[in-house]
């Protein structure tokens, strides 16, 4: 199986909780014998990186280096993001089962390479606008809240951490609950939940 | 299957979306491309009342959502258009098995939709700047514009060519962006003469009574009321013309410009004889231009300068600002008049030379419209950038991605 894990941080790049908990996954995905890509952002480390544990790390700059906000610093990361993707779907032999995305950021290039390649992704919901925003509605967070929606749409299925999570996916953006997997990070069966999910969305042999 | 050229464009606007010059050029490139052979898919932002789906003149249009809810401000409205267009044209693309040959990009405003499908189809980009943000806003002054010059210079890079449709462009372009000299190409924006002939002339003078008095001679302005444009430079001559001529300024457009210069002529006791028309539909407009008497474009940047064509296909004399494509499109006493650039002086005198002089006007109108025939014809445009997409298509079948 090969899987394309898309995250705005990874290690040495942490910002959040988010890096360390993808190294994480990456690492154990490759234990299980899953060929592991993963996409990220890094200013000064570019291009790809074969790390230790056996993942395969591209990272990608912006573009475009000046911005007034995090809305369109992510927006024109995006098509760089396809860019490592669409070469590792062709350095795989179009063989990529699967995407993971893990929170809003790379989610439009998802999308489009879903629509494109054929791909299926996995929307990971580390975090939603509405908590990190407190509720706040000005058009910036409804921007952030509408490609969180066009994630919950387009994803095969959507992967949370908690019960109250998938309660919140569910109120905030009316997601069907069968839907919805609920995966606790370093719970007992964690990796083979992951795996099992994986596969159910799993685009196989992808003739494309 | 034939083994038709195949082009998608993308544009954020399209007949009946009409925001600037590009809408226009869009539609009479693309339908003069399918008439010569070729696949046309516009994908484009959706507009009130006009089919999601539609072939117009053997062109096929796709309108997308265009992201209607509220953005922060206008470059992240376009950004998050483009997650949508990106997202609709790869699943056209996708249906019809991959089979479009070149991407062809209009400006920065579909800047992230074409570069990403480039990558994802593993296909040529190309595109036409048709204005920079460096040259409307005459430097970069804010992050804001910055982060514009910097998304047209990606856009620049990532395609295999870049057209422009003046040599003026070319090297502002080339300029702007540092591009080496064999990615720029010029081909000449074009102006529809056919559109014009067809306006029947039997009418105009009922039409013209509802622009101006039978005496007034009319000046008329098309374009947006934005600085760049030079619309205050016009309204800074009128007093020195009216010293000479009777005439009626009419000003077709919108624009932030538009009530600070009403105030302004209200001020100087001139409301009789300017009329603000607003935004006119394309019948209307090519009517006004048949009546017009001098068709003037006073502005700062002008990369090309389409409303001085549309004038010289309406058989109205031109007076235009000395400045970027103007230069090029008008020969000085022979296809029009120059002025010099901001200079209310200088455009007040093109003008009146034109209004009082009766044989100077048939001259320059009459040489305008033969120039018009020879250079400009969409046609011959169509099949320079047909030639375009094909020495292009040649190179990429030797590359890694063929």
């Amino acid at each position: 199986m090969q899987v394309t894990i898309f995250s705005w941080e990874y290690p040495p790049r942490i910002v959040g909780q988010l890096a360390e908990h993808v190294r994480e996954l990456a690492m154990q995905l490759v234990k299980n014998d899953v060929e592991t890509f993963v996409v990220t952002y890094h200013d000064y480390l570019t291009g790809q990186y074969e790390e230790p544990e056996g993942v395969k790390v591209y990272r990608v700059t912006n573009p475009v280096r000046t911005h007034i906000g995090v809305l369109t610093w992510v927006l024109t990361l995006n098509q760089e993001v396809e860019r490592a993707a669409t070469n590792i779907y062709y350095n795989v032999d179009k063989r990529l089962n699967v995407i993971d995305v893990h929170d809003w950021h790379f989610i439009p290039a998802a999308v489009t390479l879903k629509k494109a390649l054929g791909v299926p992704f996995v929307f990971s919901v580390e975090s939603l606008e509405e908590h990190r925003s407190h509720g706040a509605n000005s058009p910036f967070n409804m921007a952030i809240k509408s490609i969180e929606w066009l994630g919950m749409y387009e994803a095969a299925k959507l992967v949370v951490k908690s019960e109250w999570m998938r309660d919140e996916v569910y109120r905030l953006y009316k997601v069907p609950l069968e839907k919805v997997n609920i995966i606790p990070s370093k719970s007992t069966h964690w990796m083979r939940n992951i795996l099992e999910n994986y596969k159910s969305v799993s685009g196989g042999a992808l003739s494309k | 299957m034939t083994d038709e050229l195949t082009v998608m464009m993308l544009t954020w606007e399209f007949p009946p979306r009409i925001i600037g010059g590009i809408s226009p050029h869009v539609y009479n490139l693309s339908r003069n491309l399918a008439k010569n052979g070729t696949k046309v898919y516009v994908v484009t932002c959706d507009f009130p009342g006009a089919p999601q789906h539609e072939v117009v003149d053997g062109v096929e249009i796709f309108r997308i959502d265009s992201y209607k809810n509220p953005s922060p401000d206008f470059a992240t409205w376009v950004y998050l258009m483009n997650v949508n267009m990106q997202k609709e044209a790869a699943a056209l693309v996708n249906s019809l098995g991959g089979k479009v040959d070149v991407f062809h990009t209009h400006d920065w405003l579909v800047a992230n939709a074409g570069i990403g499908l480039k990558h994802v189809f593993r296909k040529p980009l190309l595109v036409t700047m048709h204005s920079t943000e460096i040259g409307r806003r005459n430097g970069i002054h804010f992050d804001y514009e910055r982060m514009i010059h910097e998304t047209e210079a990606w856009l620049t890079y990532e395609a295999w060519k870049v057209i422009c449709c003046s040599n003026y462009m070319v090297s502002h372009v080339q300029w702007a962006f540092g591009l080496p000299t064999d990615k720029l190409v010029m081909i000449p924006n074009g102006v529809d003469a056919e559109a014009y002939a067809k306006v029947e002339n039997s009418d105009l003078s009922s039409f013209r009574s509802k622009f101006a008095l039978p005496e007034e001679k009319i000046v008329l302005f098309v374009g947006r009321l934005v600085y760049e444009k030079g619309v205050q430079v016009l309204v800074n001559a009128i007093t020195k013309v009216l010293e000479k001529v009777n005439a009626k300024f009419v000003i077709v457009g919108n624009g932030y410009m538009k009530e600070q210069l009403s105030s302004i002529i209200k001020g100087l006791g001139l409301s009789h004889k300017v009329l603000f028309t607003g935004f006119v539909d394309d019948e209307t407009l090519r009517k006004l231009q048949k009546c017009a008497d001098v068709s003037v474009v006073p502005s700062l940047f002008e990369p090309f300068g389409i409303v001085a064509l549309e004038a010289m296909a309406a058989k109205s004399p031109v007076v235009v600002s000395d400045t970027g494509g103007l230069s090029e499109i008008v020969e000085h006493g022979v296809t029009g008049v120059k002025v010099y650039v901001n200079n209310p002086e200088s455009l007040a005198w093109g003008i009146t030379k034109v209004l009082l002089d009766e044989n100077y006007a048939n001259l320059i109108r009459t040489n305008a419209y033969k120039k018009v025939q020879e250079k400009y014809d969409w046609n011959k445009i169509a099949q320079q950038t047909k030639a375009i997409y094909e020495a292009v298509l040649k190179d990429y079948s030797k590359s890694s991605w063929a």
